[in-house]
């Protein structure tokens, strides 16, 4: 059995934040959790997914953010507990749905689960999600370690249930991504089955219920500002006694903080914010009253600290507040111990507790960032792509390990922003350049955001190649699978959509399905595809090389070798194409055969017939 | 306070080699936070880990910081060096996992001893361990991690009993038992010897 099911109540056991959030779910007997994975969030549903058989509970991988959101509306409007997660980028697909239903609000507990990504580690943007807790007057808890992902996933179902709002839980990667000791409790089912109580002027929100529903918004937020002054996730952790210091934190940055004020030499007091929306603003207050000089300590955007100046100013408390706009802590990036130690040393006027040791600076090391991998379809994909067009096209790319082509040597990538944005931009950028345009899209990106892109342009008949990088799972995130996948999650029976269908089904009339593995059919087809009048699809379908392998299907032929003989050291199979398995020293290259997936790409690139299948 | 940083790449079992780390910890009743840094290492990128043990909350380790770095891969050693200072234990894999820049800039693999040389002019100690044939030598070739674990175990910094190591890669890795104790005995060894 699985941990995360079989820790009994009161044990100790080590899990990283987003397990614990899944626990967290399953004690609060939620009865439906939906996703659609994105790193540093995959976990959670991951979790669930894994579970869900044996916890009698629902789980989805849904299409995408926004319809996993509305699943879980859907059941929390009827009465039973739903939890939805998603990475921060997901949020913007859901917040169509999570702001109005912020108005209608809920009967059984909703948690929105939004994990953000500072730095960047494995995300397009660094947006603080904490705003969209304010831009659609939803309450906010935001847990710093693993012991408080799991407490206050608990109690956001509770608090969603007294004030009858949905309820964010925002991580973020600090606090996602790190493990610790959790002391669970028992797992008490919840209700599965609903009647549904008809009341549309509550949850059908045409203008005049709309109208009224944002009073009751309002209303529900004064009285969610009452949990929060009383809430003990809103507490004080005293640092020496006396203190004339003051912190207000959240998140991650409350532990920096921590660490970094017991370093000073002065005492400190620490404002704690769990329950970070609404502010507790009494609370806030009292602890600016009671201290001379009070840093804000928050990562990315200033949020609490402009909540808490107006604050100040509103009360006219005269207490000096430091914070970001005073260029004490940085407005980008995670933080970390020293970061904090620096900017309380700032806001304090101190010298600096613990400073860093000096320590080696690592002279220029060859770099080691992600690639494709040996076998990866995508690299046989990129390397036709290249031959066929050369660099003249212009690449609209997507989110996915396929962004990887972006590096050399394919550099196939010119345009990037979100999820599904390779179709919709392929439009523009085909309406005023004079180059050939190729948008790259995965299989599960296309399904998520590709599809409306896909019938806009076949509609307003715009000229483009859409090449679907179909390896049959959302790899980049942990091979979850997707709608035309055939295996779901442990709870469910799903049915496999064909991806054919879909295309042939938004309108598309010249649609050509290839082996990327076949280099030469794929390198015809895109300059056939490029030939055409209006819109052309093609899907390179081919399985992950890493599921290939580790189903010990990966071999199509057998693994390669180069015959020295033959070989006249061009270089083009690590010039023109890039397999981590081929390597080259002292001008002589080679094939790695523990990596080799046999793919058998490189033996048809080679100008001189030099690669060979092992005997 | 024990900070240990594992760095490696992805692939190499890093997160299970702190989820052991993390378990003895626990068993032997101390408090632990442990982080991993894993974006997109699946596809072949460098993989850091951070296991904090002791009364703290943070869970990252500062510059020069580490008293043991536990690297699975020789490469990523010299990139770890910026957390070592005079108190760093060093344990090193000679594990190489040669990166593409290497063919396609024509760059050059650091040796041994180059290795070696760099850990000397920063940290306290240099532990090299042959992981990949420890663990072939213990029959599950896939062992290189927990090779890794046992030879962290065997310096003794952790503060944490042996047995609770043991306890955490039976918890963790719960096909393979007598194998994988072996594998970090093996590795156990080599930091007692060294």
């Amino acid at each position: 059995m699985d941990r995360i099911l079989e820790a009994r109540p009161g044990s100790k056991i080590l899990l990283l934040g987003n397990e614990a959030i899944a626990r967290g779910a399953l004690e609060a007997g939620v009865a439906v959790a939906t996703t659609y994975p994105g790193t540093p969030a995959s976990e959670i549903g991951d979790t669930l997914a894994r579970v869900a058989k044996d916890a009698g509970i629902y789980f989805e991988y849904s299409i995408n953010e926004i319809v996993a959101t509305e699943m879980a509306i859907g059941a929390a409007a009827s009465g039973v507990r739903a939890i939805v997660s998603m990475k921060h980028v997901g949020l913007n697909v859901a917040s169509d749905a999570l702001m109005t239903f912020a108005y209608t609000g809920t009967r059984g507990g909703f948690v929105l689960v939004t994990a953000d990504d500072p730095s960047c580690h494995s995300s397009q943007n660094e947006q603080d999600n904490r705003y969209y807790a304010l831009l659609g007057g939803i309450p906010l808890l935001e847990p710093s370690s693993a012991q408080e992902c799991y407490d206050m996933t608990k109690e956001a179902f509770e608090i969603s249930e007294k004030l009858e709002l949905p309820v964010i839980v925002r991580t973020t990667t600090r606090v996602s991504h790190v493990r610790g000791p959790v002391v669970v409790g028992a797992i008490v089912p919840g209700a599965k089955k609903k009647e549904f109580v008809k009341d549309p002027m509550r949850f059908v929100t045409v203008p005049a219920v709309a109208r009224a529903r944002h009073l009751v918004l309002l209303q529900r937020l004064i009285e969610a500002e009452k949990l929060s002054e009383e809430s003990h996730l809103n507490s004080i952790h005293n640092i020496g006694s006396g203190a004339r210091l003051g912190i207000i934190t959240s998140s991650a940055a409350f532990n920096y903080s921590m660490d970094a004020a017991a370093a000073l030499e002065s005492p400190v007091d620490i404002l704690k914010l769990g329950f970070s929306h609404p502010l507790p603003s009494k609370k806030v207050i009292e602890f600016l009253k009671s201290h001379e000089v009070v840093a804000i300590v928050e990562e990315l955007e200033p949020i609490l600290e402009t909540s808490v100046r107006a604050l100040a100013q509103h009360e006219s408390v005269r207490t000096k507040i430091v914070g970001k706009a005073d260029g004490a802590f940085p407005r980008a990036y995670e933080f970390d111990q020293s970061i904090v130690a620096e900017g309380l040393a700032k806001a304090f006027n101190t010298r600096q507790g613990n400073a860093s040791i000096s320590s080696a600076s690592p002279s220029a090391l060859p770099v080691r960032p992600p690639v494709l991998c040996a076998g990866c379809p995508h690299s046989a994909t990129y390397f036709a792509v290249n031959m066929a067009v050369g660099k003249k096209a212009v690449f609209a790319s997507d989110i996915g390990c396929y962004t990887l082509g972006v590096a050399p040597p394919y550099n196939a990538a010119d345009l990037l922003v979100c999820m599904g944005s390779s179709v919709g931009t392929a439009g523009g950028l085909a309406l005023v350049n004079h180059q050939p345009v190729i948008a790259f899209i995965g299989d599960s990106t296309f399904f998520h955001a590709g599809i409306p892109g896909l019938i806009n342009a076949v509609h307003h008949g715009h000229k483009f190649l859409l090449m679907i990088l179909d390896n049959r799972t959302t790899a980049m995130t942990g091979h979850q699978p997707h709608p035309a996948s055939d295996k779901g999650p442990s709870c469910c029976d799903i049915t496999a959509v064909s991806m054919e269908d879909v295309v042939k089904g938004c309108g598309v009339k010249w649609l050509r399905v290839v082996d990327p593995y076949d280099v030469k059919l794929t390198t015809e087809t895109v300059k056939e595809a490029l030939k055409q009048a209006g819109i052309s699809i093609i899907i390179a379908r081919r399985e992950c090389a890493l599921i290939a392998k580790r189903d010990e299907q990966g071999a199509i032929t057998k693994k390669h070798v180069i015959d020295q003989d033959a070989c006249k050291k061009c270089r083009t199979c690590v010039d023109k194409f890039q397999c981590p398995a081929i390597s080259s020293k002292d001008k002589v290259q080679n094939i790695d055969q523990s990596q080799c997936a046999g793919c058998s790409v490189c033996a048809q690139i080679c100008p001189h017939k030099a690669i060979k299948g092992a005997e | 306070m024990v900070d240990v940083y594992l760095v490696g790449v992805g692939g190499q079992g890093i997160i299970t080699a702190s989820k052991i780390i993390g378990d003895a910890a626990i068993l032997s009743g101390k408090k632990v936070v442990l982080s991993e840094t894993h974006g997109m290492a699946q596809r072949g990128g460098s993989v850091v880990c951070t296991a904090r043990i002791g009364d703290m909350s943070s869970a990252l380790i500062l510059d020069g910081q580490a008293d043991v770095i536990v690297s699975f891969e020789l490469l990523e050693t010299l990139r770890a060096l910026n957390k070592a200072s005079g108190k760093t234990i060093v344990i090193t894999s000679t594990e190489q996992i040669v990166p593409l820049s290497i063919s396609t800039q024509k760059l050059h693999y650091p040796t041994l001893e180059e290795v070696r040389i760099e850990v000397g002019k920063v940290a306290k100690i240099f532990i090299q361990v042959d992981a990949p044939k420890l663990a072939e030598d213990s029959s599950v070739p896939k062992s290189s991690n927990i090779v890794m674990v046992g030879a962290l175990a065997g310096t003794g910094v952790t503060g944490i009993e042996r047995r609770h190591f043991e306890k955490a890669v039976e918890m963790n890795i719960p096909r393979w038992v007598p194998e994988n104790l072996e594998a970090f005995a093996k590795g156990f060894q080599v930091a007692q010897g060294t």
